[in-house]
């Protein structure tokens, strides 16, 4: 029972790698993504890679995931109602007022998850002291619900104004609702967040009720697909703000899970960087459809305390990644101005680019990169052999509209994207104030590693590591997600002897809500933060709170010099002011065991050298690059070439020098041309 | 008296010496991304909602030449004026010759921030190895300084609108100027909230300060300071290309303000839009004379409109810098509403500021409709409250802005948010406003029918309505109570703002623009913001989307029977 199993579902590819603790062996695969049924790649990629006998001994299933993200982008959730007080039904549309781009005089807020007809009242009242103003008007409120039922919703959000300091009236109107016969899915926003501002609060819970039958779904089928074939271990699947958790609590909160797809990749990352003692790492995912990118500083992913997708805000801790439509995928076309644009279209999994052979006609990144020689001679992972005359034909066309050779065309095809990426991965660098020029570039993904060497001259970076199982590293990250449960709520109270009593009792029912959610104190480690500011502040500082088994292991007078030192640190001065708590938050981590890569002893070279006449993108024009299988690399080797593996293609340019490191990791570092 | 010339944006200081492209690029996000180091430490260590979470303020990088390197999203207003503001802070110690390392500055002579004194501007200059290379500055509003009233409506003349601090260095040297903290305090109906908001200012300019010299340093001063031209020329040269673009010609456009705030009678104005070339000028010398009441905007929030209203339509979306500026020319003329002279009262300066910029988009639909939107509610709907807590004794204040309606463009029905002129600013959360605030807040809601009809109609108008809990004073600001926005090309258009008063007695009293209004325990404020007006004939409006606005409650069958008579209603067949 020491197997572990992840899978990643990628808009193209559904990765596959299996890790076993006792022998370090680690087996990786790919298979096509099945979009209309996401689990059937995951089976499919279980059933080709993994032998019956592990899948039966496997203690975890990992898994990481789009489906909720992409129901939420393309809109394909359930048919939402929602229940608010009365006087705030359009609190989802009026939002805080703002423009998401303050210079755009035309900017258009984004449509409503639930539109109007679909949010109705609830009459009663909460005070922000928790009070009860007004009770809850419980045939008006019966009215509502049957209102809803007669759209026929699958689901019903109920979001109170002040519900973060008293949840009675959400608990009565839920009971209301299945008093009705209602049988879909309730998502109550007192559950989702214990925080205060209730545009976030509602726009999170309409969120969970919008992508919880589809996760739930989802969720069950893949679940029962995995018994079928004998699993027998526990499922989990990633969250948001990193770590993981059950497949049941994920049903429950699929909120949380929504940026699930592309923390695998910021996991692995964080994993690797920490071995190979790594300050400053970027990193580059590139993928079929979409390219991630994430900073992680000394081992350590960006964790954020509230996200947003498409414009609506999350209130739940989210890894800052971000996510930009390029990728291997990414469809070249001349624009209306005559201009070629790369993507945001994507050619998928069907048909795939034109090199897969697969009836794409239109050209691909791939095809772009498979012309220009930068992935070799063209056998990938997934069987495909390329088909390169299918790709000049379909460059040819947009070199036709465009009036180029088909040489330029390719090029500018990895320019164009290459630009794109590079602009994501300094919106997590230096609009930080970072200079990306003194990091690491951590390329993984089937395409990272071709893109590698333009991103890093984008940038202007010199080293490059890519990590073993790159073509499958997202997989590989998940490995490492330890289980996660965590909670927060809003606690505003001065900060003394008293304070830290009350800090103490919601730390207790925090953990006891946690415990509620299936986290197991007999096998995970709680920890706590305290999020705390000057009195008359409303921004707060989040600071560790060292525990002694559940009990806060510490003093007033230590915490406020620890605040002090944090707050000196970010913002370079204290006040002589009254601190007060804002926030309590709890988590309980079950770690998984840690892993070693086993490295293989490197294969003999071949005895007759390949090479192949290729782009070189630093030097502007075609020379020959050697092709080097990865497993035969022992020592320093020259760029220009291109280094081949099962599942990703590795292109070296002119200038770079490439050596093994000691984890599986193949080092590049740029030289003076 | 004479017109007089500006120019909205400073040439070229060094020759050109073009830097590589990636180099300009580098420099221009690190600047970006020093300005908004700069925004969050101020909001992260404010004390004051209006700073925290309104983002009533503006932060910025100028070079030593006070040209605009970057800025944070904050509000457009001010950001167009905090140039001035630099300039006369350093004026007003003396000049150049007079600032050291380590020196803040405080200012808010409205002549020459532009702004009603309660917008004070802060400004420390940054020296890279002894050598003054520029300057980081935020201007930000303040809960109180002792004017008359917290807010005003009904001054009279500036010095009723609160204390003037003419550029004096609140910290020398690095160090703390007692005194002048000392008096700053005693002058405020708030201290504490005012303590914490200068100890944020000054924690922000710091910030900015360390992060403008990261950037030089890095990069070494001979780059940085090719790159910045480099940077400016581009953006120049996005706003040139759009107006060459739009037909030559003379357009005008006109707002009207309901009142002066202390006689009846409502003021319309005019302003001329003249586009030649690539060039734009934006002509207010017919504005009425200045006037007795305080709507009058001094000229360096006269040029800032300018600025805004130019670069929200030519500046591709993009944040603008000094270069944007440079294809802007403004005519004023002394002694006029867009141009007066001290000691001319003007706390209501933003209010004619904020209609002018629908005004020049008014003249610019005559150049081509379909550049501009129809008008919105056209106010920022400013309220203020303040009093004394029952049971502590201590003294609070809040103010904000509301969301109104938006105009329709062609192929767009109009939105609901914050008037264009606050595009990055958030109003409050209700439940950190009844947190914070002796309030029971009954409702924000859109109001059917309070859209423009048109082709595309315009956004729809909220109902807020504010319970007092304890005993309060209220300053009404709300412009455009008389005259509902407009709409283009057959649009019609949305409802005017309204305040109303409901006095426990039932009696109900309108106050749209009224300071200090007693608000006894009990005592309910009603906020009702305009809808935006319509785009194109509403005989056009598809008949689905007349039918889902109906069906989501926007408007009302009436409505629909009135203005969109050409679609059957489902009740019509019965």
């Amino acid at each position: 029972m020491a197997t572990r199993i992840g899978v990643d579902i990628g808009g193209t590819f559904t990765d596959l790698i299996y890790y076993n603790e006792t022998t370090g062996e680690t087996v990786e695969g790919k298979v096509p993504t099945v979009p209309h049924a996401p689990e059937e790649g995951v089976i499919h990629a279980v059933q080709a890679h993994v032998p019956q006998h592990v899948i039966a001994d496997a203690a975890y299933f990992l898994h990481g995931t789009t489906v909720g993200l992409n129901a939420l982008l393309e809109r394909r959730g359930a048919e939402v109602g929602l229940l608010a007080t009365q006087g705030f039904r359009d609190v989802l549309e009026i939002r805080r007022g703002d423009r998401a781009e303050m210079y755009n005089l035309f900017w258009q807020q984004p449509p409503a998850l639930v539109p109007r007809r679909r949010r109705l009242e609830v009459p009663g009242r909460v005070l922000g002291d928790g009070s009860v103003h007004a009770p809850v008007d419980e045939a008006a409120t019966r009215d509502a619900i049957r209102a809803l039922m007669a759209f026929k919703v699958d689901a019903i959000a109920v979001a109170l104004i002040n519900a973060w300091a008293n949840p009675d009236h959400e608990l009565l109107v839920e009971r209301l609702i299945r008093e009705e016969g209602f049988e879909g899915g309730i998502s109550l926003s007192h559950r989702i967040s214990g925080e205060y501002r209730e545009y976030e609060r509602t726009s999170t819970t309409v969120i969970d009720a919008f992508v919880r039958g589809r996760m739930s779904n989802y969720l069950r089928r893949l679940e029962t697909r995995l018994r079928d074939l004998g699993f027998t271990g526990t499922a989990l699947i990633t969250r948001s703000g990193s770590g993981s958790m059950s497949f049941a609590e994920a049903e429950d909160r699929p909120f949380e899970t929504i940026m699930s797809g592309p923390v695998g990749g910021a996991h692995g990352a964080s994993e690797f960087a920490r071995s190979l003692g790594i300050k400053a790492l970027i990193t580059a995912d590139v993928g079929g459809t979409s390219f991630d990118t994430a900073l992680i500083l000394g081992g350590e992913p960006q964790v954020l305390y509230e996200g947003s997708i498409d414009g609506m805000p999350v209130q739940t801790t989210w890894v800052d990644v971000r996510s930009i439509g390029a990728g291997g995928g990414s469809l070249a076309h001349v624009d209306r101005g005559g201009l070629m644009r790369v993507g945001p279209q994507s050619a998928g999994a069907v048909p795939g680019p034109a090199c897969y052979g697969k009836g794409g006609t239109q050209p691909a990144l791939t095809d772009a990169a498979a012309y220009l020689g930068m992935l070799g001679p063209g056998q990938l992972a997934s069987g495909i052999t390329l088909d390169i005359a299918a790709s000049t034909s379909a460059l040819a066309t947009v070199a036709k509209a465009l009036g180029q050779d088909v040489e330029t065309v390719a090029t500018g095809v990895m320019r164009i994207a290459a630009a794109a990426m590079g602009g994501a991965m300094r919106e997590v660098t230096v609009e930080q104030g970072l200079d990306p020029r003194g990091m690491t570039l951590l390329p993984f993904g089937g395409a990272g590693p071709l893109m590698a060497c333009l991103l890093a001259d984008d940038l202007g970076m010199t080293r490059i590591v890519m990590p073993p199982f790159a073509g499958n590293f997202s997989a590989w990250g998940l490995l490492g997600a330890d289980r996660v449960q965590s909670s927060a709520r809003t606690l505003v109270t001065d900060l003394d002897a008293q304070g830290l009593t009350r800090a103490q009792a919601l730390l207790d029912t925090l953990l006891a809500e946690l415990t509620d959610r299936g986290a197991r104190p007999d096998k995970a480690s709680p920890s706590a933060r305290l999020d705390l500011r000057y009195k008359g502040q409303e921004h707060a500082l989040s600071v560790d709170l060292p525990l002694d088994g559940t009990r806060i292991a510490t003093d007033v007078d230590t915490i406020l010099t620890t605040f002090a030192r944090e707050y000196d640190k970010t913002f370079g001065g204290t006040l002589d002011e009254q601190v007060e708590t804002v926030a309590v938050r709890a988590t309980y981590t079950e770690a998984l065991a840690k892993r070693q890569v086993r490295v293989p002893e490197p294969s003999p070279a071949p005895a007759e050298p390949a090479s192949i006449d290729a782009h070189s993108f630093a030097l502007g024009k075609r020379l020959p690059f050697a092709i080097i299988p990865r497993a035969t690399i022992a020592g320093p080797t020259d760029g220009p070439c291109i280094v081949t593996e099962t599942t990703s293609t590795l292109y070296v340019d002119a200038g770079w020098t490439i050596r093994p490191g000691t984890q599986g990791e193949l080092i590049l570092d740029r030289k003076e041309l | 008296m004479d017109t007089i010339l500006h120019k909205a944006g400073q040439s070229r200081t060094a020759p050109s010496d073009p830097v590589d492209p990636i180099t300009t690029e580098v420099v221009r996000h690190a600047l970006n991304s020093a300005a908004n180091q700069m925004k969050r430490a101020l909001v992260r260590t404010a004390f004051s909602p209006v700073i925290y979470e309104v983002l009533d303020f503006a932060v910025a990088l100028y070079d030593r030449d006070v040209r605009l390197l970057a800025q944070a999203p904050s509000l457009p207003m001010f950001m167009g004026t905090l140039n001035f503001c630099v300039i006369e802070a350093v004026k007003g110690i003396g000049g150049v010759e007079n600032l050291n390392e380590g020196d803040i500055i405080i200012y808010n002579w409205p002549y020459g921030t532009g702004s009603h004194p309660q917008d004070l501007a802060v400004v420390m200059p940054a020296f890279h190895e002894g050598e003054l290379v520029g300057y980081a500055a935020i201007k930000g509003h303040w809960l109180d300084i002792a004017g008359k009233d917290p807010y005003c409506t009904d001054t009279v003349d500036v010095f009723q609108e609160g204390t003037i601090y003419p550029g004096v260095k609140i910290v020398e040297a690095g160090k703390m100027v007692d005194p002048i903290y000392r008096i700053i305090l005693a002058n405020s109906r708030v201290p504490k909230m005012i303590a914490g908001d200068l100890n944020a200012e000054i924690v922000g300019v710091r910030t900015g300060v360390r992060a403008l010299l990261e950037v030089v340093a890095r990069h070494g001063l001979a780059d940085f300071t090719r790159a910045v031209e480099e940077m400016f020329d581009h953006g120049e040269r996005v706003v040139r290309n759009y107006f060459a673009a739009i037909p030559d010609g003379t357009y005008t456009g006109s707002g009207v303000m309901d009142d002066n705030g202390v006689e009846p009678g409502q003021i319309p104005f005019d302003i001329t839009v003249i586009v030649d070339g690539d060039a734009v000028r934006l002509d207010y010398s017919d504005a009425p004379p200045q006037q007795a009441g305080p709507i009058n905007t001094p000229v360096p929030s006269t040029i800032s409109t300018s600025r805004v209203a130019i670069s929200m339509l030519a500046g591709m979306g993009e944040a603008p810098n000094e270069g944007h500026f440079r294809a802007i020319e403004v005519v004023t003329r002394p002694g006029t509403m867009f141009h007066p002279l001290p000691p001319a009262p003007c706390f209501l300066y933003g209010w004619p500021a904020v209609q002018a910029i629908e005004a020049v988009y008014q003249a610019l639909s005559h150049a081509a409709p379909e550049i501009v939107p129809a008008m919105s509610g056209g106010c920022i709907c400013s309220l203020v409250h303040w009093g004394t807590r029952e049971k502590t004794g201590e003294p609070w204040a809040d103010g904000a802005p509301h969301p109104v309606g938006q105009g329709a463009w062609k192929g767009h029905d109009g939105g609901t948010m914050l008037h264009i002129s606050e595009s990055a600013t958030r109003f409050s959360p209700v439940e950190v406003w009844e947190s914070r605030n002796p309030w029971l807040v009954e409702c924000m809601e859109l109001v059917p029918d309070s859209c423009g009809p048109g082709e595309w109609r315009g956004g729809m108008g909220v109902d807020f309505a504010f319970r007092m809990l304890e005993d309060t004073y209220v300053t009404t600001s709300v412009e455009r109570t008389e005259n509902g926005p407009w709409g283009l090309e057959g649009g019609v258009g949305g409802r005017a703002n309204a305040v109303r008063i409901e006095r426990a007695d039932g009696s109900v009293e309108s106050k749209p623009k009224a300071t200090r209004i007693p608000m006894p325990k009990g005592d309910m404020l009603r906020l009702r913001t305009g809808g935006g007006g319509g785009y194109g004939a509403p005989s056009a409006r598809a008949p689905e989307a007349v039918l889902a606005d109906l069906e989501d409650g926007y408007i009302t069958h009436d409505y629909a029977r009135t203005h969109h008579p050409q679609v059957p209603l489902p009740d019509d067949e019965s």
